[in-house]
């Protein structure tokens, strides 16, 4: 399984893929903001985390963007940012993120998050 | 207290006017009709106009004044107070994070003594356990890093606030027409790189926000 690690903090983008080889997803790919998530998306990324601020293009955008396109209608999305008001989370809800992880995170929770889309989506 | 020493000028200034006007119309009627008087009447009748301008003028520069000072207090003051408790966020989760990291070491670096102590009585099962316990700490140490993002988002927030002061500083400035003095005032502020950052970004009560997400993606 492929995971595009988009964030514009290269220590993010670290700890995040750090976490998941940690997990046992070693097959990772990374982005420093929206845009460049857009360019390196292909139909072999089977999943998506993404950070929200980002210079660009924001991770609400890239999962507009994606879900717009017919290779990306499907992928599940993480996000994973500091944004933690109610008004963002049904944003990030109504742009398709499946779901969504508040900074600071333990890695418990990442796999938590991974394990729950991964099930819905395998469920639907 | 700017508010009142204005207030106080501009009403001296008026009165100070005003007794020039009366003290002129009394000069006038004083003079009587001779042309040597009548060519001072006409050149004193003139006066009370121009001074009424001036007034007129510094009444002006005074409103601007007030006006520039309420838009700073309005402003400056609380943003700046945003900002400062910004940084002291800041500065207290660089510390937090410090601590917990230097908590960590200390626990791994004792670990370290316990490997060796199993290795060195030959239990392999211990000597197992305690690197997996040890491989989990150095792990967690990683997620403490964390804070490096989030503080940069706060720094950034602070930053934005500075630029924003430093812009409507330069607008008042340029008000007084700094060219007047020989000053000159940039355009903009010092150009920055974009950024993008959560105004609210913090390290505390994550594990409360998180549950507000939960509860509303059930």
């Amino acid at each position: 399984m492929k995971f595009l690690v988009v964030d514009d903090s290269a220590t993010m983008r670290r700890i995040v893929i750090n976490s998941l080889q940690r997990i046992g997803f070693n097959d990772t790919v990374e982005a420093g903001d929206g845009q460049e998530a857009v360019d390196r998306f292909d139909p072999s990324v089977s999943f998506v985390i993404t950070d929200w601020n980002m210079p660009n293009m924001s991770g609400l955008d890239l999962a507009r963007a994606l879900r717009a396109r017919a290779d990306g209608a499907n992928v599940p999305i993480l996000m994973v940012t500091t944004r933690s008001v109610r008004e963002d989370i049904i944003a990030a809800i109504e742009a398709g993120v499946n779901n969504y992880i508040v900074k600071p995170f333990t890695p418990q929770v990442l796999k938590e998050k991974i394990d729950t889309v991964l099930s819905a989506v395998g469920a639907a | 207290m700017a508010t009142r020493v204005a207030k106080e000028l501009l009403y001296d200034s008026e009165a100070s006017l005003r007794l020039v006007d009366t003290a002129l119309a009394e000069l006038r009627t004083q003079n009587g009709p001779d042309d040597a008087g009548a060519d001072v009447n006409a050149g004193l009748a003139g006066l009370p106009a121009l001074l009424l301008r001036a007034y007129t003028e510094i009444n002006g520069a005074l409103q601007t004044l007030r006006q520039s000072r309420t838009a700073l207090e309005h402003t400056a003051v609380e943003k700046l107070h945003l900002t400062s408790a910004k940084l002291k966020e800041v500065s207290s989760a660089t510390e937090l994070a410090a601590t917990d990291i230097l908590d960590g070491l200390d626990r791994a670096i004792a670990m370290v003594d316990e490997l060796e102590s199993a290795e060195a009585e030959g239990d392999t099962g211990r000597s197992g356990e305690v690197r997996q316990t040890m491989r989990d700490e150095l792990f967690g140490l990683m997620g403490h890093l964390q804070f490096q993002d989030i503080t940069t988002q706060q720094l950034n927030y602070a930053s934005s606030i500075l630029t924003e002061m430093e812009n409507r500083l330069m607008q008042i400035a340029r008000i007084f027409d700094p060219s007047l003095f020989g000053l000159e005032v940039p355009n903009t502020a010092s150009d920055q790189p974009a950024v993008a950052f959560d105004p609210a970004a913090t390290t505390h009560d994550a594990e409360t926000r998180q549950a507000l997400v939960d509860q509303i993606f059930g």
